[in-house]
């Protein structure tokens, strides 16, 4: 299920790239900028402020959608079939995100860049939620786009079986993988994941040399500090055959959409972190001979 | 305005800027004064001669002024942006309009009560001899009222004449100022004075020969000035410069220049005089990095000059540019808001035998213009496939600093298709962007390669839908082919619409063509004839068939509303059926009032495909209805056919600036789900907060449209915001992006708007308007509006940082 198709897309691999992103995660990270992206069901997403009161969702779901004093309130559990509230609102304050898409669907998205991909070297970046834990259409996918020469990257957490992994090998041109810590305890306690799945992934991943560049999301009170840094650097170095890293400094973009969801933020920090505050981080990796970025 | 980057230019460029930006623009009765004098004086006189005659006692009796610090001199009027009168075109308008002028909203001026007096004067002497009135006069009823109406509008070009053109550079700067007396010398003594032609040339070859030496005696007097200022200086250093503009200027009153800072100086004399001549705006420079660049590499080779003197000639230049000023009827100057008068210059393109053309001047001119970041000039960059890299990356930081320059023009798209019409393929490489974005060969084209008249194109289609009837003012131009309500079909619809389109198309030409020859007969240009082939040699003015070249175009406004008023209704009316016709008229003639007008608005605005989003449905509708105007323009000529020079021809053209607010002001609500009488899409741009697709899909839909057939010009205002280009890999993406929309998509122009904070803080504020806004951070993109109030507060503060 896929929940946006995002063209010039510049931060997430080389060149101009179109994302797709799709929906269903295996993680829940505290501080995910997609929430959307997390169930793989389709969602619902109101913003009240763009809300014309023309009452059409009530309408269409009048037992979970109501009007109360604070204006309309959706009970998103008694909702049985989202899909069907997909084009009902007519200011587009309420919209469903997710849908299946055919294959040739998401094909025909991604070529009418393609001019763009070449003068660029760009192509597409399967992202989501996690794409490796999509079914069978993903390699579908990854085949078709294989025969038309587009590059492919995929965005991943690796939090995944490795079958999922096994079968897009030789179909992917870069992984972009999420290192988000190597702290067992840490990533339990902010992903609800299990670091070993992640990290034994990675190294089989590694050993079939595939081309990795490992991306690690830089969090306040998670992982934002020279000392855990180093540590992660340190085993992003000790990987062989890998060679890049980029930081990803954390962002409060998304914080409006747990809103939207009816979802609460509860991560700590509504601050963002600047840019400039992983100097220390890349000098560090630079020492270590990866090639680095801040930024995607 | 922006802070000046002080550390990067002189101290003497930034107090000239300074001085010139802290002026009030007021008025200058001078030249209304020389021109009436002359014009009470002569009536006996042929046109002509009459205009030579006040010309040279202009530039005789003007006031002339060099500033302290000045390094390029020469004045339009008694102080700097002072805008002269040229009452011949109209003047009707001032008297009433004057006590207004310092308070209008935008472009005030000052005027003082004795100059109030004076024009009253001068304006009471001109009734009905003027050229508004001559044209209007031309015009049937039918005409005038089409353009009371203001569905078709061309007043700007009685009550401001021409221009829209470069002259020839290279040959001034060759030549000399006496070198074109010698030429106008040699054909005036073939001249059969026996023949009714002959009696004509010979009056313009005398009128030509007047100009010249009226423009050379006005350069001598600069050359006076400088050295009386140089006697009393007590500063040795200001009083070397005072020398040296007095021998530059003895140099180019009479001879071709010998060095750059000569060339220089003469090229901004003759642009000036230009803009004393004659009225109209969007005079061009052409392409200054390649005529200047000769003189340039001499200089430096010799080491006559620094790169860094030649960097603070240009910047003075560019502020001497900033001076000259115009003032226009409020009717005109609301289409052309922020009153520039577009004097462009080119810079970049290919050489004659297609090499890339960039060379240390382009950079030269890039960086100077992107220090000084005023109004003027214009800068456009001409795009090949081949352009340096590190030019292009050059002007994306040009680009950064937010001030809209420099536009890009297509050079892949231009030359094979100027080829096509016919132009030779020397010039065809040779041409230059005019104005803002439309194009011509500079010194062999004729006037107007755009902005003949405008069309309000959607007052026609909602004629379209009234069996012909225009709502706005009641009146039926030309019957249509029934009501909207009795169309059984979207064709129905359509016959309709090429029913209606044909006759605007055709009477805009009409207007056009008595507007042509109001200003052949009132206004010939004759300086500016001098310097543009053939008209020496053939004899005549640009107007009368001068020119080598002569494509016009008008412009069209409203193209994509056009596009997606005609989509809402083929796809909720017609195919799905979930608006009935009388729904939809209703809606639009209430103005989407009430709660059911509010309902169809937003299904006509969320729930149909909209132009900008590289969706066909809407796209090529758009350029089928497009192409049904074009068709019919296609089959007429201009008043010069068969007249001398090649083409004679009309194309399309959409560079129609800010005329989308004052045609949106006359417009009830539209199909698209626009409200009545607020602005429509501006140019060929998508509508306003319509394109929700990216940068990709924008250049996608665009380049769907004819552009071979719109060579007036294509013009795409894109929106960027600052995070956008803000690391060089960022930059390097939109160079990559730029070349595909160029190269493989030929593209005709886009030029880029850096989102202001004001902008992000009415996004907040009406976020229904700014859907298209993306903001980007590393690994994440999204819209603006769908941010919380915490972070789109954050993001208005960091943009105003960056800025």
């Amino acid at each position: 299920m896929v929940f946006n198709i995002q063209r010039y897309s510049t931060h997430d691999g080389e060149g101009i790239r179109t994302m797709i992103f799709y929906k269903g995660c295996p993680l829940r990270c505290q501080w995910c900028s997609n929430p959307e992206s997390q169930s793989s069901e389709p969602s619902i997403l109101f913003d009240a402020r763009i809300c014309k009161g023309f009452g059409d969702c009530i309408l269409a779901a009048p037992k979970a959608i109501t009007l109360n004093s604070n204006g309309v309130h959706i009970n998103r559990p008694a909702i049985s079939h989202p899909l069907r509230l997909k084009d009902v609102c007519l200011s587009r304050a309420l919209t469903v995100a997710g849908e299946n898409k055919r294959v040739e669907d998401i094909l025909q998205e991604i070529e009418k860049d393609l001019p763009f991909y070449q003068q660029s070297k760009g192509g597409v970046t399967l992202s989501g939620g996690e794409p490796l834990s999509q079914g069978p259409d993903l390699t579908h996918l990854l085949e078709e786009l294989r025969m038309r020469n587009i590059h492919v990257s995929v965005e991943t957490s690796l939090h995944v079986h490795w079958k999922k992994v096994a079968r897009c090998l030789g179909l992917v041109s870069t992984y972009l993988v999420d290192l988000k810590h190597i702290n067992r305890e840490k990533f339990r306690l902010f992903t609800q994941g299990n670091i070993d799945l992640v990290l034994t992934n990675l190294r089989k991943l590694v050993e079939h040399r595939e081309n990795i560049i490992l991306r690690i999301p830089v969090v306040p009170d998670f992982n934002h500090s020279m000392q855990e840094m180093e540590k992660i650097i340190n085993f992003a170095a000790s990987l062989q055959h890998i060679r890049e890293i980029h930081f990803i400094p954390y962002h409060t973009l998304g914080i409006e959409k747990y809103n939207m969801l009816g979802m609460n933020y509860s991560f700590g920090s509504k601050k963002s972190v600047d840019p400039s505050e992983l100097t220390p981080y890349v000098n560090y990796a630079l020492t270590k001979g990866l090639i680095t970025k801040i930024g995607g | 305005m922006p802070v000046l980057e002080k550390l990067l230019v002189s101290e003497r460029v930034s107090a000239l800027r300074e001085r010139v930006l802290c002026i009030k623009p007021s008025i200058c009765t001078e030249r209304a004064k020389f021109y009436t004098q002359v014009y009470r004086e002569h009536e006996d006189k042929p046109v002509i001669l009459k205009r030579a005659i006040a010309l040279e006692r202009t530039l005789k009796g003007m006031t002339i002024f060099i500033e302290d610090g000045e390094l390029i001199v020469g004045n339009q009027s008694s102080c700097h942006r002072a805008a002269p009168i040229f009452p011949e075109y109209a003047v009707d308008w001032l008297p009433k309009e004057m006590d207004e002028l310092d308070k209008r909203p935008g472009d005030a001026f000052f005027i003082t009560e004795k100059h109030k007096d004076e024009l009253a004067d001068i304006a009471s002497w001109w009734k009905g001899k003027v050229l508004y009135d001559k044209g209007l006069s031309l015009m049937s009823q039918e005409l005038r009222d089409l353009q009371d109406a203001a569905i078709i509008k061309a007043t700007g070009n009685l009550t401001s004449g021409d221009a829209h053109i470069a002259v020839d550079y290279y040959k001034i700067l060759a030549i000399g100022l006496t070198g074109y007396l010698k030429e106008i010398g040699q054909y005036q003594s073939q001249v059969k004075r026996y023949e009714s032609e002959g009696i004509r040339k010979d009056h313009f070859y005398t009128a030509l020969t007047i100009s010249i030496q009226a423009l050379q005696s006005f350069i001598l007097r600069y050359r006076e000035l400088a050295y009386e200022l140089a006697g009393r200086e007590t500063n040795q250093e200001r009083k070397k410069e005072l020398q040296t503009i007095g021998r530059n200027c003895e140099r180019v009153a009479g001879q071709a220049p010998g060095n750059f800072y000569e060339a220089l100086q003469l090229v901004y004399f003759v642009q000036l005089v230009l803009q004393i001549e004659s009225n109209g705006h969007s005079v061009s420079l052409g392409r200054m990095d390649q005529y200047l660049y000769p003189f340039y590499t001499k200089d430096i080779q010799k080491e006559l000059i620094t790169r860094e003197f030649a960097s603070e000639l240009l910047e003075c230049t560019w502020i001497k540019l900033l001076t000259i000023n115009k003032i226009r009827p409020w009717s005109h100057t609301r289409f052309s808001a922020g009153g520039p008068l577009y004097q462009n210059v080119t810079i970049g393109g290919q050489t004659e035998s297609g090499l890339d053309a960039v060379n240390e001047l382009s950079f030269l001119i890039l960086d100077s213009v992107g220090r000084m970041r005023l109004t003027q000039p214009n800068l456009s960059v001409r795009f090949h496939k081949n352009i340096d890299e590190a030019f292009l990356m050059a002007c994306i930081r040009v680009i950064e600093k937010g001030f809209g320059m420099p536009a890009f023009n297509n050079d892949e798209i231009v030359i094979p298709e100027l080829i096509k019409l016919g132009v030779e393929r020397e010039d065809a490489f040779n041409y230059s962007a005019i104005g803002c974005i439309e194009i011509a060969v500079p010194g062999k084209w004729g006037y107007r390669c755009t902005g003949m008249s405008f069309l309000n194109m959607m007052r026609v289609f909602l004629a379209t839908l009234y069996d012909g009837q225009d709502k706005y003012s009641g009146k039926t131009f030309y019957q249509g082919l029934g009501n909207f309500v009795d169309f059984n079909s979207f064709e129905d619809l359509y016959r309709a619409w090429q029913h209606q389109i044909k006759y605007y198309a055709r009477k805009t030409i009409e207007i056009d063509t008595a507007v042509d020859t109001a200003i052949e007969e009132n206004v010939p240009d004759i300086l500016c004839s001098a310097f543009v082939d053939n008209c020496i040699s053939k004899g005549k003015t640009i107007k009368e068939g001068g020119s080598k070249y002569d494509f016009v175009s008008g412009l069209q406004v409203g193209i994509a509303n056009l596009g997606n008023s005609m989509a809402a209704i083929k796809k909720l009316v017609f195919e799905e059926g979930r608006i009935t016709k009388k729904q939809l008229i209703d809606a639009i003639e209430s103005d989407f009032t009430g709660r059911e007008g509010e309902r169809i608005r937003y299904l006509l605005l969320n729930f149909a495909p909209k132009y900008g989003n590289d969706d066909d449905y809407v796209d090529l509708l758009l350029k089928d209805a497009y192409m049904e105007f074009i068709r019919e323009l296609e089959q007429y000529r201009t008043t010069r056919y068969n007249r001398g020079p090649f083409g004679c021809k009309y194309y399309a053209g959409t560079s129609s600036i800010s005329a989308n607010v004052p045609n949106g002001a006359v417009l009830p609500a539209t199909p698209d789900g626009r409200k009545a009488f607020t602005p429509v899409a501006e140019g060929s741009s998508p509508a306003s907060g319509t394109d929700i697709l990216g940068p990709t899909a924008v250049f996608k839909s665009v380049s769907k449209l004819p552009t071979n057939k719109i060579m007036g010009g294509v013009l795409l205002n894109q929106k960027l915001s600052p995070s956008a280009i803000r690391s060089e890999a960022d930059k390097q993406k939109l160079v990559s992006l730029l070349r595909t929309f160029f190269a493989d998509l030929k593209g005709w122009h886009v030029q880029y708007n850096i989102v202001s904070r004001e902008t992000l803080l009415a996004a907040k504020k009406e976020p229904e308007k700014y859907r298209d806004l993306i903001v980007r951070v590393a690994g994440y993109c999204a819209f603006f509006t769908t941010l919380s109030p915490d972070t789109q507060d954050d993001i208005i503060a960091r943009t105003e940082q960056t800025l």
